[in-house]
């Protein structure tokens, strides 16, 4: 009964089905950078989120099911097409499209370079570093979303943070070198 | 606590709030002593920030999928007495299913199985419940189970003089199940698109136009028809009341 009273109250359910969506998204975005991609698959998670409704025991938990829920609709989407390799080691080029939403936000600098340094990371460490910066999830929350140990969480994290500090300082626009060299071309 | 024996780890932690306040007094006393510390703590703390900021507002989609799911599920939890009676018949005709039909058990979708012995039933007999079944991959064993228990549902609706129907949607790998071209069950899908006309064929065009760009002919299987893009027509028939089953 406690499942049928999570629904029971539509307005409820979908207030926060309503709050929660752009948060799926944000992430979802945050690993592929393809906003298409990305919504398609938070439609698939809120599809699968309705039609397994009955999976969730605790309402106070929904949030963390529907970001298990995504994490695993991510995991399928790239395993139904590269069966033979694991969803940490997906390689880039399989998310970042050629017309990423980065060229229309290209303005704004600092964006750009942290979406870039975002993009080198390894699909591990991205996903738990955004979990954890984005969303504000424990590093238990974020062990159970992901199904793997909270040690693994701490070092990838670790890893992620250093290799992020590196990427950012590497992808700064080096002015003083740009002025040097017209100067010797004059 | 020696300063230098601080691991990022800890410093990880500390930032994010892990910490037992034991553990925190000890960081906040090294602050106090090691500059370093505090660039450390400082440095992974703007880093934070950053990502927070450069995130805060990703770019959105003109969509709003909520408000469509959601349209299919208000009328269901509006009925929630209703919807109870019919999941307590549900279960007595996967009971009554069950039994008669032992040659299902094995390799079958477990939610086709379901409503295949739903359809045995005549649970929906005044109000039948059409499905649409997904394909989004183009692997063999997939698209043969699809087919086996496409066939099978038409088959117990048929029977049982029913009328629901059966649209199988196609998109990614799936798309090669309906390409005349491809398909290692061309033939097979003829014979079930003549022998059941409650079959409807469904491809993905946005797929298809994928393919296109690669340099890719395709050519469909007669009477398939080509949805725009497959999450909406999925979308829509949900909105329909239609049931979903993804192989």
């Amino acid at each position: 009964m406690k499942i049928l009273s999570i629904f029971s109250d539509s307005s409820t359910c979908q207030k926060q089905l309503e709050q929660v969506r752009p948060k799926l998204f944000r992430l979802v975005f945050s690993w592929c950078h393809n906003a298409a991609l990305a919504e398609d698959l938070v439609q698939e998670t809120l599809i699968k989120a309705l039609k397994n409704a009955n999976q969730l025991r605790d309402p106070r938990s929904m949030n963390g099911w529907l970001f298990s829920i995504l994490a695993n609709c991510w995991r399928d989407h790239f395993r139904l097409r590269s069966p033979t390799k694991d969803a940490d080691e997906i390689e880039d080029y399989h998310c970042v499209n050629q017309t990423t939403p980065e060229d229309e936000h290209a303005q704004s600098q600092l964006i750009s370079h942290v979406w870039k340094a975002v993009e080198k990371l390894p699909m591990g460490q991205r996903q738990v570093l955004t979990l954890v910066d984005l969303e504000d999830f424990s590093y238990i929350e974020v062990a159970a979303i992901l199904s793997i140990p909270i040690g693994t969480v701490m070092s990838r994290l670790c890893r992620a943070r250093q290799a992020l500090k590196h990427l950012l300082k590497e992808l700064a626009p080096q002015q003083s070198a740009h002025v040097a060299q017209i100067r010797r071309i004059m | 606590m020696n300063t230098h024996n601080i691991s990022d780890e800890l410093l990880n932690a500390f930032v994010d709030n892990e910490l037992d306040s034991d553990e925190k007094s000890e960081i906040f006393d090294a602050l106090g002593k090691d500059e370093s510390i505090r660039d450390r703590i400082c440095e992974l703390r703007s880093m934070k920030e950053m990502l927070k900021h450069a995130y805060s507002q990703p770019p959105v989609r003109d969509s709003s999928p909520i408000k469509k799911l959601f349209s299919w599920w208000i009328p269901c939890v509006k009925n929630m007495p209703s919807l109870a009676s019919c999941m307590l018949l549900l279960l007595i005709g996967w009971g009554s299913g069950w039994l008669m039909s032992p040659s299902l058990h094995s390799n079958s979708n477990p939610k086709l199985l379901h409503l295949f012995q739903a359809a045995q039933s005549n649970i929906f007999t005044e109000n039948p419940d059409n499905i649409i079944v997904h394909v989004s991959n183009s692997n063999p064993i997939r698209l043969r189970s699809a087919l086996d228990e496409t066939e099978n549902l038409l088959e117990a609706n048929r029977r049982s003089n029913r009328n629901f129907k059966v649209e199988i949607i196609a998109n990614a790998g799936g798309v090669d199940l309906l390409r005349s071209d491809v398909s290692p069950f061309a033939k097979r899908i003829t014979l079930m698109k003549a022998k059941y006309p409650n079959l409807e064929l469904i491809a993905c065009s946005q797929t298809i136009a994928k393919l296109q760009e690669n340099g890719i002919a395709v050519l469909l299987l007669p009477d398939t028809g080509v949805a725009s893009s497959a999450v909406e027509q999925i979308n829509k028939r949900l909105h329909q009341g239609w049931d979903y089953v993804r192989i």
